[in-house]
C-alpha cells in the first residue's frame, strides 16, 4: 500500500495529462479517504502548469505527501500535528464535515479541550484553524503554544489578525484566496441584479396578503449596458468583471496597482486614475478590496457625495470600508439610489440600527462564501497551506504584516 | 394594448369599424386570439427585442438570488430576532453549475450569454436546433429530448413563448426528471407549468426550489400555498420592467401604429 501511495505521489512523472491523473488519484484518495484537491484547487493548478502541472504545484503536493505522512505517522503509532479550533458545531463551531475532514490530516483540539487540559495539549498544538474569524488569536494564545507554526485561515480576508504580532512569535499566516473568489463574484453580481430589479421588494409585493394586483409602473434600473465601476481589482473584482461584462456593461476600476494590458482588454475594463472619476460615471459601485489601514472608511460622506443619484453602492468587502453613518444619511436624503451590502460593521447589525429601516437597501448575512461547495474548497485550502507549512514546502497563501 | 389590457373580443372588434392594428407591449401575444383579429382584418405587432435584454437579466437574477437565498438572507439580516449569523447557512453555487434553458429564442440566448460568463455548463432545449456558430458561442449543447436536460440541469431555466405546445410543458412527469437538488425558474408564463403539480414536487422535495416571475393567475390568490414556501420565490411579473426598455416599447409600438395606419410594412408584426 505504502509503494502504491508513494507512485502516486511521484508528481514529476504526470505532465500534461492532468484530468486521467485526477481522476485516478480521486479514486485513490477515496480509498484511502484523503483529502481532495478540489475545484478550485484544479484552476490553480492548471494555472501552475508549465509541462508538469502538478510538480510544480506546492498545494497538492502538501495534500499528498501530507496524507502520506499522516498515514505513515498513524502507521509507525506517532499522533497526528494538532490543530486547535474553536469548537464543532454550535453557534461559531466548525460544520461537521469539515471537522470530519480535519481529523484526517490533524489531531483536533477545540479550545474547551485545550483549556481543560493546557499541560498536555499545549505542545501538541502546532497549527491553528480559523474558521470565521474563531477563535480570537490574543498574545495570551500565542504564548501558550510553543509549538505553534501557522494559523491557517479560512476565507481570504485576515483583517481580525494582528499580523505583526502573529509574525513577532515566529508563527506563519495563511488564507484561502483561490476558493472563496468564484462564490464572492456571484454574491457581488445576485446583489447588483437584486439591487437594481428590487428584487426583494417585488417578493415582498408578490406575496403580500394585501396585493391585489400587480401596478404596472414599478420599475427598475437595468444592468445590461450600465456602467459598473469597481473599486478592488484583486481576484475577486476581475472575476466580477468577468460576469459583468456578459451583461455588456462598462467597467471602470480602481486598483492598488494597475492590471496589465491584457488582463484589461480580456475584460473590457478602463483603468480609473482618480477614484472621482470612476464615482461620477458609475451606475453601480462595488467594494471588492480587502480591509487595511488604507481602505478603512475608503467610502464616506465626500465619495458617496460624488457616486450619481441613481447609482447603487454594491460591499462585498468588509463593513468598515464604508462610513456606516455616512452611507445612511446619503440613503435617507437620497444622495444615492440605494445600496445592497452582503458584510456592515458589526455583523449582524444592532436591531434598532438606521440601515435595518431603509426601503432602498439590501442587507445579506455575509453569505459571500456561503455555499456548500465554497465553505468545503475553503477548508481544503486552508489544509493543504497548514501542511505545507507543518512540512516545510512552499507555501500557497502566506499573508505577510505590511 | 399594455399590460393585456383593454381585452379584446368580439364585441368590442364589431363596434370598431376602422380599426387596423392592435400593438401590444412585451413579446408575448398568448393573451390575443390572432384568428379571431385576423378574422377582422386587424394587424398585430408586439415588441420583441426590446423586452429580451431585461428579461434575461431578470432571469439571472432570479437564479442567483434562489440558489444563494438571498431573500431568505435578507429577512434573517433584518429580522428583530436574530442575535447572530449561523455558519451554516449555506446556499448552492451558480458558478460551475449545469443550466438548462428550455426555449432558446432570443431571450433564452441571452440568458446562455451571461451564463457562459459564470462558467455554467448550458444545455438547451429548443423546438429548432441553433446553428453551430450560436450554440459554440455561448457552450451550449442541445438537447433534443427534454428528459435529458432535465436530469442533468441543477437549474432549468423556461424562456419559451406560451403556446398550445407548451402548456403544461411542465408537469408531474418533468418534475420528477428533475433533480432533487435542481431549481425551476420560470421566466416565461405561469401556464408553461403544471402550478399544482409544481406545488407538490415542492412539498415532497422533488425539486430543491423554484423562482417565478410568472404565475397563473397574476397575482396568485392571497391563500395560494406558492406563496407560503421558503423555498419559493414569486415576484411580480417584472421581467422588463424598466424605465428605458418600457421607453423603448413605446417606441416600438408607436412605430409599427403609424405604419398600420399608413398601411406600410409593420415593424414586428405577427403573423
Amino acid at each position: 500500500m505504502f509503494r502504491f501511495m508513494q507512485k502516486k505521489c511521484d508528481l514529476s512523472e504526470f505532465g500534461g495529462r492532468f484530468t486521467l491523473l485526477f481522476t485516478a488519484w480521486r479514486k485513490h484518495a477515496q480509498q484511502t479517504a484523503a483529502v481532495l484537491p478540489s475545484r478550485s484547487l484544479i484552476p490553480v493548478l492548471r494555472a501552475n502548469s508549465r509541462g508538469s502541472p502538478l510538480a510544480d504545484n506546492p498545494s497538492l503536493r502538501g495534500l499528498c505527501s501530507g496524507t502520506l505522512k499522516a498515514n505513515l505517522q498513524v502507521m509507525a503509532g506517532e499522533e497526528l500535528p494538532g490543530v486547535l479550533i474553536l469548537d464543532v458545531g454550535g453557534t461559531h463551531g466548525v460544520l461537521e464535515n469539515l471537522a470530519v475532514l480535519l481529523k484526517k490530516h490533524f489531531r483536533v483540539i477545540t479550545l474547551k479541550e485545550f483549556h481543560e487540559n493546557k499541560e498536555e495539549m499545549r505542545k501538541k498544538i502546532q497549527s491553528i484553524f480559523i474558521f470565521e474569524c474563531r477563535p480570537t488569536i490574543d498574545r495570551e494564545l500565542l504564548q501558550s503554544l510553543p509549538n505553534l507554526k501557522v494559523i491557517g485561515n479560512s476565507g481570504v480576508g485576515v483583517d481580525h489578525l494582528d499580523l505583526k504580532m502573529i509574525s513577532n512569535f515566529g508563527v506563519k499566516v495563511t488564507n484561502t484566496p483561490h476558493a472563496v473568489a468564484d462564490s464572492t463574484a456571484d454574491i457581488g453580481m445576485a446583489l447588483m441584479l437584486a439591487s437594481a430589479r428590487r428584487l426583494v421588494e417585488g417578493c415582498q409585493i408578490a406575496v403580500s396578503p394585501d396585493t391585489k394586483y400587480f401596478a404596472v409602473n414599478w420599475l427598475g434600473v437595468e444592468v445590461t449596458k450600465a456602467t459598473l465601476g469597481i473599486i478592488g481589482m484583486g481576484n475577486i473584482g476581475y472575476k466580477v468583471a468577468q460576469r459583468a461584462r456578459a451583461f455588456n456593461m462598462r467597467i471602470l476600476y480602481r486598483n492598488r496597482n494597475r492590471r496589465r494590458k491584457e488582463e484589461e482588454e480580456a475584460v473590457g475594463a478602463h483603468y480609473c486614475e482618480k477614484m472621482e472619476d470612476l464615482l461620477q460615471q458609475s451606475d453601480f459601485v462595488m467594494l471588492v478590496v480587502n480591509l487595511t489601514p488604507e481602505t478603512h472608511k475608503l467610502i464616506g460622506k465626500k465619495e458617496l457625495g460624488l457616486m450619481k443619484p441613481t447609482a447603487t453602492l454594491i460591499n462585498i468587502s468588509r463593513g468598515a470600508v464604508i462610513d456606516q453613518d455616512a452611507l445612511v444619511e446619503a440613503l435617507q436624503n437620497k444622495v444615492i439610489r440605494a445600496a445592497a451590502l452582503d458584510v456592515t460593521y458589526p455583523e449582524p447589525l444592532p436591531r434598532d440600527h438606521p440601515l435595518l429601516k431603509l426601503n432602498n437597501i439590501i442587507i445579506t448575512p455575509h453569505i459571500g462564501t456561503a455555499t456548500v461547495q465554497a465553505i468545503r474548497m475553503m477548508a481544503e485550502e486552508a489544509i493543504a497551506n497548514i501542511l505545507a507549512v507543518l512540512n516545510g514546502q512552499p507555501i500557497p497563501s502566506e499573508v505577510f504584516p505590511k | 394594448m399594455w399590460y393585456h389590457k383593454p381585452v379584446i373580443n368580439e364585441g368590442l372588434l364589431q363596434s370598431l369599424p376602422n380599426l387596423k392594428i392592435v400593438a401590444t407591449s412585451g413579446v408575448g401575444i398568448d393573451h390575443l386570439d390572432l384568428k379571431l383579429l385576423s378574422s377582422y382584418g386587424v394587424k398585430v405587432s408586439n415588441t420583441p427585442f426590446a423586452v429580451s435584454t431585461d428579461t434575461a437579466d431578470f432571469g439571472m437574477a432570479l437564479m442567483l438570488a434562489s440558489s444563494r437565498r438571498l431573500v431568505e438572507g435578507y429577512q434573517m439580516a433584518v429580522s428583530p430576532n436574530t442575535e447572530y449569523f449561523p455558519a451554516d447557512y449555506l446556499g448552492a453555487e451558480v458558478s460551475g453549475a449545469t443550466l438548462g434553458i428550455v426555449g432558446m429564442g432570443t431571450i433564452g440566448y441571452k440568458v446562455a450569454e451571461r451564463a457562459k460568463a459564470f462558467e455554467m455548463k448550458i444545455l438547451y432545449h429548443n423546438r429548432n436546433q441553433r446553428n453551430k456558430e450560436e450554440e459554440s458561442a455561448v457552450g451550449a449543447i442541445y438537447c433534443k429530448k427534454i428528459d435529458d436536460l432535465l436530469q442533468q440541469s441543477d437549474f432549468v431555466l423556461l424562456s419559451v413563448s406560451l403556446t398550445p405546445q407548451t402548456h403544461k410543458l411542465i408537469g408531474k412527469r418533468e418534475l420528477e426528471l428533475m433533480k432533487p437538488t435542481a431549481t425551476l425558474i420560470n421566466i416565461s408564463r405561469g401556464l408553461v407549468v403544471d402550478q399544482d403539480a409544481l406545488v407538490e414536487a415542492l412539498q415532497n422535495k422533488l425539486i430543491k426550489a423554484a423562482a417565478l416571475d410568472v404565475t397563473h393567475p397574476e397575482p396568485l390568490p392571497r391563500d395560494h400555498p406558492l406563496l407560503k414556501m421558503k423555498n419559493v420565490i414569486i415576484t411580480p411579473h417584472i421581467g422588463s420592467a424598466t424605465k428605458k426598455t418600457r421607453h423603448l416599447m413605446r417606441e416600438n409600438m408607436t412605430e409599427s401604429i403609424e405604419a398600420g395606419l399608413r398601411s406600410l410594412p409593420i415593424p414586428n408584426e405577427v403573423l
